[in-house]
């Protein structure tokens, strides 16, 4: 589906992105190439996930390959701006651990000095969210500095008073460079200037995703009506719409949905033509203002799937909520006015309650556990329950798609945030495609990145304003919820846990331009695609880091997950990964990675075997004519 | 031959099958029944009902089943319409893979047009059943749905025949089962026992696993033999070389029912694990006593031994008991009831059972005591009052973790026959099988295997058992038929199977049929052991117990730890000669009264000397540091580094789970969860295993061999993919068979569990492969 020629929005291709020479590396200059990226490349065997206490084998071969590690290695236009000598660390799990801090403009580096085993702290400075100045000198004359950071771990340092009262902590100019964008400066994405051999950017294209889907058919067409960015500057410029309806009417459609955000098309069901569309809420306001364009454009999404003559409007929301809604212009769609429509409330909250509930959680998980009233604390936060709702949300609408034949329609308020979560989740259910790596990429792409999850006010990319209330964990609760998915279906999915983790880790790293700004609008503006390296670029270059060995493509089948509570585990490698003592005793990346080692090789073999029986039944057919012969089926790898 | 027309129950209406019913009642040879039940011997069916069909669970692959649905004085059995033929040459299986047996069941409840009922051996129905939900005592819950085209009179009958046959009516009767088990025992005795694991019953048995540790400086006294010393201990005990029996006949009286320090294992350090009950206080100690008792609780370490007391930080029975019946309570989502946990409360509720803490202290303090045993030169002995409950627990935890031995199937069977069948765990009253002793009920056999469980989910591939054989000896502990859990100790075991010569009235209930020559009976046939897997598994089934586990060398037990270079072990065996603590609550402690011997006045002799001093201080620190191994957070499994670590598991809260696949199996609503099996759909790279068999054997059979030896070469990278060089030459088909079988050994390893993730079941299959 990569068409090279195709012209998506988003600009031109590179064409530097495929560098001649990078074929022409030695593998290992191209392996050291590929991995510093990561926050987390090279722990990830020894430890897991969790990179930040690095323990160093002593006398395994390995060894002069990690102590590389150990060492601060600069990405390329990485430049590093302060180093500290003597620095304290309160490690919450080890104790004050003394070293020395580097901060680049991309992170901070922190190596402790005189211990064994060595311990490193490796922390992109996208994922502070603030940093405060902790009390006033004490006795020793120590400064203390705080660091909260967005992947649920706070961390402290200290250090001497300075004696030149000149000079600015090392913390001070950290905080310049943690926050580029409020102190004028430019994200690091936009200096980091890796090739690599894939490009990420070539992964999505609008047309040939529509195309997979089966879309322009005799029911939907592909509009360019947006173009421009004009009916709706948070959507993308290609969308799929229903055939009978003119871009004129689109138009109107847009002014009774807030935003402008009309009814599009995100998934259809290959056989039959029940859709998944997404909008946002309709403004009817506090008199019941209708559209009868609206009703017509709905109307026509019902009638483009011949199989049923229903639809279900799912509304994210609380009912409650919903209603409150109409205070400021929106609301719900009524019965009356939409007929054979039903409308479904969710009970999916909003992004600020979902931001205390992570907080909360947070607080449960980080740096202490308290065992005896573990489950009653996390009952507390209610993020399961939160996950919960989501899921089943996304299961009702998966159900009515694939048993009822009915086509949805899906929105909350403006339609980004829990739309985008129930979209692409039942899209996950629905279509295996979506559960390939690629194919999940895309989902991403499409649904969260090309249909305006704003990404840069929910993450709060390099601003310093921490409090603001548009930062939401909205898109973490997606990721959690595949996570849940792949463990009820951990045969279902191509990637692994490893995949999901380096995605929510480069959410906040600002290494790469995928999660920068807000709408594909702004990211053309931005030239992202020109000026930054895509996240896909580096996973897409190594994919055996992100492959999961179990995978069996089941493409045609759907996903039907519990959403029982009971079912529902929470989802320890990521929230609780920075525990040391929460490390899986078993490196089971490590050992699927040897897996996927061990079925390309048989796969070898069974080609070597084909092709000798096949020389050698050519050769003694004659004279074996009678043995019996066994049919050889292909058999296909994912690898 | 057949005592069916014996227990007379009234069936309100006879069918019109009646026929074919009597024309069931197969002999004691036949084995195959006339409707496609295989009976077993003395086997009757009581009632069947066609077009019934089965809801399968989401491990069966979900959907549903069609067949028959027969039930017998001993089981529910149902027989799936396109089962294949059964082969009447092989063994007969007590419960096939779809049945009951009518002892676990636990509550009838069937399922009408818009109601549900609890069926008890009097109710009457007054609709007829759609739906037939049978829960289990070891929380399966089985439900069979009714077809339209059942006859009406079937489906009534059959709810009120398993009603009526499967509990007793009054708590400590018989059970139909035991009945009809009975009937069984000239099929049941002749069995043959498994030779591949100890039994631990006879002295040789024991002498083979002192052999095993390298537990030198221990005999095996049989000063047991005819129970007198001891009514709950076994026959045969492990005992210091130094003390004669006729010493060691004074020892008893110095402890609780004169369970005195046994030796349990040798860790390959060199360290003693012992197991005994609380001192008597109340006794004379006399001088030879005193030095008999210093001895035989310090085993062959003189210096140094450490006091483990189990009572007070790990759960009483009884509060082991109120949490498991918490437990199922929440877990079963009884329809009948209709009270269920809500799902926002289900955290709290399940914290609330207190199940999970329990297990937690129970691997905590097990971890603990691996630990301490690491330090070498000593000996730890574990005290509980009784000596029967947690002591089993921990014991055979500790084994569990340090000893790869005990995490084979065969080891672990020797495990639990050495602590806990003949080490006198009370199965009997534990279990209370009966109902008749609900003071005594403890379920605390199940929480050591859930304790088990939580370690085999922290690392599936150090275990060559896989928690199917966990979950199969979970359901088998609530069969009351097994000699293993149908007695409190050795003795009593003895006592069924040989004739003691006396009149026995059997303490608990257990009635033998009355027979008019007493004297002259031959001793009863012995029930089996729990062992005997092929009663109840097919081969099938079982062959999912085991799992293969990378080799890795045993560490070689090191003679008496000399070659111990540890420092922090040879700090703390530095002591004092004679020290001993007490270790409790995680601290270490020395009570002037721990050994009431040593705190009485006018002690005088040999031991004197090391008594007034007191005991070093510096040993205290030394066994800490052995306990700090616990709280380093070290690499991930680096097995090369310490091959004596033991497999510590993570006790925070986080990461203790829930045995899904044990207590959800019957929350019917979630059924589901998805990890399905299902031998029809293949992993592709099982496809890929079995495509480069074929064609091997298919180059083999083609007549150039030679060819075939080059196979493992070719496969490159070093990695071999047959075990060993495929022969030559095959002279029969049967060894080019040979070589396939182990590779696919290796292949199951490959992608079978050993890959898991830490708490999940990383199947093969999504739920979705098997509704094609």
């Amino acid at each position: 589906m990569e068409k090279t020629g195709s012209v998506d929005s988003l600009g031109s291709k590179q064409s530097s992105s495929r560098h001649p020479s990078v074929d022409s590396l030695s593998s290992s200059e191209r392996s050291t190439q590929v991995k510093p990226p990561s926050m987390m490349s090279d722990s990830a065997t020894s430890s897991e996930f969790s990179p930040e206490i690095r323990v160093k084998p002593k006398t395994t071969a390995k060894n002069f390959r990690d102590s590389d590690k150990e060492e601060l290695q600069l990405l390329p236009n990485e430049v590093v701006q302060d180093t500290a000598q003597d620095v304290t660390y309160f490690c919450p799990f080890t104790g004050a651990l003394c070293g020395i801090v580097t901060v680049s403009n991309y992170r901070l580096f922190f190596k402790c000095t005189g211990r064994e085993p060595s311990f490193v702290l490796d922390l992109p400075l996208g994922v502070v969210s603030r940093v405060e100045k902790i009390g006033g000198a004490s006795s020793r004359g120590d400064v203390s500095y705080g660091l909260v950071c967005k992947d649920m771990r706070n961390l402290r340092f200290a250090h001497k008073q300075m004696d030149d009262t000149l000079k600015k902590s090392i913390f001070e100019v950290l905080m310049k460079f943690a926050f580029p964008v409020s102190n004028g400066l430019q994200i690091f994405a936009f200096e980091y200037g890796q090739v690599f051999p894939e490009n990420g950017w070539k992964v999505y294209d609008a047309i040939s995703e529509y195309k997979r889907q089966g879309i322009p058919n005799e029911s939907w067409r592909i509009t360019k009506v947006n173009d421009h960015y004009e009916l709706c500057d948070t959507y993308p410029s290609t969308m799929a719409v229903p055939v009978n309806i003119p871009d004129e009417e689109l138009k109107r459609v847009a002014a009774f949905r807030a935003k402008g955000r009309i009814p599009v098309l995100s998934w259809i069901h290959p056989e039959s033509q029940a859709t998944v569309t997404r909008c946002s809420q309709p403004m009817v306001g506090v008199n019941g203002k209708r559209s009868k364009e609206d009703e017509k454009y709905l109307q026509a999404i019902m009638d483009a799937n011949a199989q049923s003559h229903k639809l279900f409007i799912f509304d994210a929301r609380p009912s409650v909520n919903a209603a409150a809604n109409k205070m400021k212009g929106g609301g719900y769609e009524s019965e009356d006015a939409y007929q054979n429509a039903e409308l479904v409330f969710l009970d999916i909250h909003n992004i600020h309650v979902m931001r205390e509930s992570l907080r909360k959680l947070k607080d449960i998980v980080y740096p202490n556990i308290e065992d005896s009233h573990w489950l009653s604390n996390l009952e507390s936060t209610h993020w399961l329950e939160h996950i919960k709702l989501i899921l089943a949300g996304a299961l009702r609408i998966a159900d009515k798609v694939e048993s009822g034949k009915t086509s949805v329609v899906v929105h909350c308020s403006d339609g980004w945030d829990r739309t985008a979560q129930l979209t692409s989740l039942a899209m996950l259910m629905l279509d295996g495609y979506y559960r390939t790596i690629r194919g999940f990429q895309v989902l991403l792409e499409k649904e969260w990145l090309s249909f305006g999850h704003r990404f840069q006010l929910r993450v709060g990319h390099g601003d310093k304003n921490h409090t603001d209330a548009d930062r939401s964990p909205v898109f973490i609760q997606f990721v959690d919820c595949v996570w849940q998915l792949t463990r009820q279906f951990p045969a279902a999915f191509e990637f692994n846990e490893y995949f999901l983790v380096t995605i929510l880790d480069h959410l906040y790293s600002c290494l790469f331009g995928t999660f920068l700004c807000n709408s594909e609008q702004q990211r053309l503006k931005e030239e992202i695609p020109k000026r930054t390296v895509s996240l896909w670029s580096y996973i897409n270059s190594q994919l055996e880091e992100f492959t999961n060995p179990l995978y069996v493509n089941f493409s045609n089948h759907v996903l039907f997950p519990v959403v029982s509570l009971r079912h529902l585990e929470l989802w320890v490698g990521y929230y609780i990964r920075w525990n040391p003592r929460m490390r899986p005793q078993e490196p089971v990346h490590q050992r699927h990675k040897e897996l996927l080692a061990k079925r390309a090789e048989l796969q070898k073999r069974v080609d070597e075997l084909q092709r000798e029986v096949t020389n050698r039944s050519a050769s003694s057919s004659s004279e074996r004519a009678g043995s019996p012969t066994r049919s050889i089926t292909p058999v296909q790898t994912f690898v | 031959m057949l005592t069916g027309s014996k227990s007379t129950f009234k069936v309100r209406q006879m069918g019109p099958d009646i026929k074919e019913r009597m024309l069931s009642q197969s002999g004691m040879n036949a084995r195959s029944d006339v409707l496609g039940l295989p009976c077993l011997p003395g086997e009757v069916v009581l009632q069947r009902a066609v077009m019934v069909r089965k809801k399968l669970t989401a491990r069966e692959g979900r959907g549903w089943l069609s067949g028959t649905l027969f039930c017998t004085r001993f089981r529910v059995a149902f027989v799936p319409q396109d089962a294949p033929k059964p082969d009447d040459n092989a063994d007969p299986v007590l419960l096939g893979d779809h049945d009951v047996a009518l002892a676990s069941i636990e509550k009838v409840v069937v399922v009408g047009p818009n109601r549900t009922k609890l069926v008890t051996p009097n109710s009457s129905l007054k609709f007829t059943p759609e739906e037939l939900v049978l829960y289990c005592r070891d929380l399966r819950v089985i439900c069979f749905l009714f077809d339209r085209l059942t006859p009406d009179a079937q489906v009534l009958e059959i709810t009120h025949t398993i009603a009526k046959t499967y509990q007793p009516l009054k708590p400590g009767s018989v059970s139909a089962f035991q009945n009809a088990a009975l009937e069984m025992k000239q099929f049941l005795s002749n069995r043959q026992r498994d030779a591949h694991m100890n039994w631990h019953e006879s002295a040789a048995d024991w002498e083979r696993e002192l052999e095993r540790c390298g537990a030198t400086g221990w005999r095996v006294s049989s000063v047991n033999d005819r129970f007198e010393m001891s009514t709950s201990l076994p026959r045969y005990m492990a005992v210091p070389q130094k003390v004669l029996d006729t010493e060691l006949k004074k020892i008893f009286a110095h402890f609780n029912d004169g369970r005195i320090p046994r030796w349990c294992w040798r860790h390959p350090r060199g360290s003693d694990l012992l197991r005994m009950a609380s001192f008597q206080n109340n006794i004379y100690h006399e001088k030879d006593d005193i030095r008999n008792l210093e001895m035989i609780l310090f085993g062959c370490h003189g210096s140094l031994c450490v006091v483990v007391e189990l009572g007070d930080e790990l759960p009483s029975p009884p509060d082991v008991q109120l949490a498991h019946g918490r437990l199922r309570a929440l877990c079963l989502g009884d329809i009948s009831t209709s009270v269920t946990v809500p799902d926002d409360k289900w955290l709290s509720t399940l914290e609330g059972t207190r199940w999970l803490d329990y297990t937690r202290s129970c691997l905590k303090k097990a971890s603990e005591v691996a630990c301490l045993l690491r330090g070498g030169h000593m000996t730890v002995a574990l005290q509980e009052a009784e000596d029967r409950d947690m002591s089993c627990v921990v014991s055979s935890l500790v084994q569990v973790m340090c000893d790869p031995y005990c995490r084979s199937r065969h080891g672990f069977q020797s495990l639990l026959q050495k602590e806990w069948v003949t080490a006198g765990h009370r199965f009997y009253s534990r279990s209370n099988y009966h109902r008749d002793n609900d003071k005594e009920e403890a379920p605390i056999f199940l929480l050591f295997l859930d304790c088990v469980w939580q370690l085999w989910s922290q690392y599936p591939s150090r275990f060559q058992f896989t928690d199917d054989f966990l979950l199969a000896l979970h359901d088998s502990a609530h069969l009351p038929l097994f000699s293993s859990f149908l007695a409190n100790s050795q003795r009593e075991r003895c006592r069924r199977t040989q004739n003691v010569g006396q009149c026995y009235t059997p303490v608990n209930g257990w009635r033998e049929p009355h027979s008019p020559d007493g004297a002259a009976e031959p001793p009863d046939p012995p029930l089996p052991p729990v062992w005997d897997w092929s009663l109840q598994y097919s081969k099938r089934r079982q062959a999912g117990f085991t799992q293969p586990v990378p080799q890795t060398p045993a560490p070689r037990p090191l003679l008496n730890g000399n070659l111990n270079a540890e420092t922090d072990a040879r700090r703390a065996s530095d002591a004092t000669p004679g020290s001993v603590f007490l270790f409790s609550r995680g601290v270490f402690s020395c009570p002037a009264n721990l050994l009431p011997w040593r705190g009485a006045a006018g002690i005088s002799g040999v031991y004197r000397k090391s008594h007034r001093r007191a005991p070093s201080s510096e040993s205290v620190p030394g066994l800490e540091r052995l306990l700090s191994v616990r709280s380093l957070a070290r690499a991930p499994s680096d097995p090369d580094r310490d091959p004596y670590r033991p497999l510590l598991p993570l006790l925070m809260g986080p990461c203790l789970g829930l045995w899904r696949e044990c207590y959800h199996r019957g929350a019917l609503h979630a059924q589901a969860f998805s990890h399905p099996l299902s031998a029809e759909h293949s992993h592709p790279l099982e496809l890929l295993a079995r495509e480069v068999r074929g064609l091997h054997r298919r180059l083999t059979a083609e007549g150039r061999p030679s060819r075939g030896a080059d196979i493992n070469r070719n496969a490159g990278n070093g990695t071999f993919l047959f075990s060993g060089p495929p022969p030559k030459a095959p002279a029969s088909p049967a060894a080019a068979e040979e070589t396939p079988k182990e590779n696919a050994n290796k292949h199951t390893f490959l992608f079978g569990r050993a890959a898991d993730t830490r708490s999940g079941r990383s199947d093969s299959k999504t739920s979705d492969s098997d509704a094609s």
